[in-house]
């Protein structure tokens, strides 16, 4: 069957046509090893295998081969029944995958299996074409969560998607994973309703982590108009929403939330007292200095660093404005 | 290196039932040469008592055979 492969190998090929399952498993072991190019059309044939052990270790073996013309028959193994086949198969693919494979991607994810919409998806994200966006874009409305969060998450991923209105409506969805991928998203995205979206999630959302993705990606927007809901997020329950708002205000800010800052210097998490400290330094409002000069016997090192470099950097700009 | 006395005491274990015969994948991934056939059986066996807990041969054992134990102080 395989006359062209060398001596060296020929006997390991024979042994991976064997009726005995050992015989297969050590043949298809024994050339993942000898990782020889020679042994790719025999590992492509063990992909077939009714063994899904056989089938992982050829995986394996073709992953490290990273050969392109093994990408149509790893496409296939995406939509295999066993679980651990189709992770393997999609870490390799992973690799392996090309720009040039795009249209090969686009006619998989049309198939009607869950499976290799779900892997199809995840691997769009190495491409980054946005010819891929009305492929996509159905998925907004898939029955399935895993569908529905891989495709908002594949959306940003995407170049040149700058706006996307049905991608919105997912700050809706009725499941805390699609919310959280939602508001990563919105990040980069430029619609009208975005900053709004961001900031009703940064303070209504029953999820901290949505609340916590919201300040992460209004941080990318620096929309003034957020400021507001961003001082409200520096009371947030849950100490990451008052972190990541704290962090997206050294970047947008002005004296209105200097309050909620200064109330923030006492929070019970250092990490907070610091980005705290950094953004009151950054807003270069002189009235803080007697705050900052507070934290500066704070028992964690960074937060003393931190609000000793805001202090600096505010009687500097003193200096310079007077 | 030594040799080992006791094949119960050594860190790679393996389940006999489990080693196929004509494997040697154990033997030629592990970097201190350690693991050998035993002629009998045809099963691998630890035949040196040194070992760096590196891990390839459990990780690469087709049919899962091998076990490293692995020293509390260095888990």
């Amino acid at each position: 069957m395989y006359d062209d492969i060398s001596d060296e190998l020929k006997p390991w090929v024979e042994m991976l046509q064997s009726s005995v399952l050992e015989d297969r498993l050590v043949a298809v072991k024994t050339l993942q090893h000898m990782g020889d190019e020679e042994a790719i059309a025999p590992l492509i044939q063990a992909l077939e295998d009714e063994d899904t052990n056989i089938q992982k270790i050829a995986i394996t073996a073709i992953w490290e081969l990273t050969n392109p013309i093994a990408v149509k028959p790893l496409m296939a193994c995406l939509r295999a029944p066993d679980g651990e086949v189709r992770e393997e198969a999609l870490s390799a693919l992973k690799e392996l995958i090309a720009p040039a494979d795009l249209l090969m991607l686009l006619d998989a994810i049309q198939e009607d299996n869950f499976y290799m919409q779900l892997n199809v998806l995840i691997l769009l994200r190495k491409i980054h074409d946005a010819q891929a966006l009305p492929y996509v874009l159905p998925f907004f409305e898939s029955e399935k969560e895993e569908l529905r969060e891989a495709a908002i998450t594949t959306l940003r991923y995407l170049n040149q998607v700058e706006t996307c209105p049905p991608a919105l409506n997912l700050m809706d969805d009725p499941e805390v994973t699609v919310r959280r991928s939602t508001t990563l998203t919105l990040g980069y995205l430029r619609d009208e309703e975005t900053v709004e979206l961001l900031c009703e999630a940064l303070t209504d959302d029953p999820d901290w982590q949505v609340r916590r993705n919201a300040a992460q990606s209004l941080v990318l927007h620096q929309d003034d108009s957020s400021i507001p809901w961003l001082g409200k997020a520096l009371s947030d329950e849950h100490w990451q929403v008052r972190k990541f708002t704290a962090r997206t205000l050294q970047e947008i800010a002005d004296d209105s939330v200097i309050p909620a800052l200064i109330k923030c210097l006492t929070d019970e998490y250092s990490d907070i007292r610091r980005d705290a400290a950094i953004a009151l330094g950054n807003i270069g409002n002189p009235t803080v200095l007697n705050a900052l000069q507070q934290t500066l016997d704070d028992p964690d090192a960074d937060v003393r660093i931190f609000s000793q470099k805001a202090s600096d950097k505010i009687r500097e700009q003193q200096g310079v404005a007077s | 290196m030594a040799l080992t006395n006791q094949r119960v005491d050594v860190p790679v274990i393996v389940d006999e039932s489990k080693c196929l015969e004509k494997c040697h994948a154990c033997i030629e991934v592990c970097p201190l040469d350690v693991l050998v056939k035993n002629p009998e059986t045809g099963k691998a066996y630890m035949k040196y008592d040194e070992c760096w807990f590196c891990l390839p041969c459990e990780k690469e054992c087709p049919t899962n055979a091998i076990t490293v134990q692995i020293p509390f102080l260095l888990r």
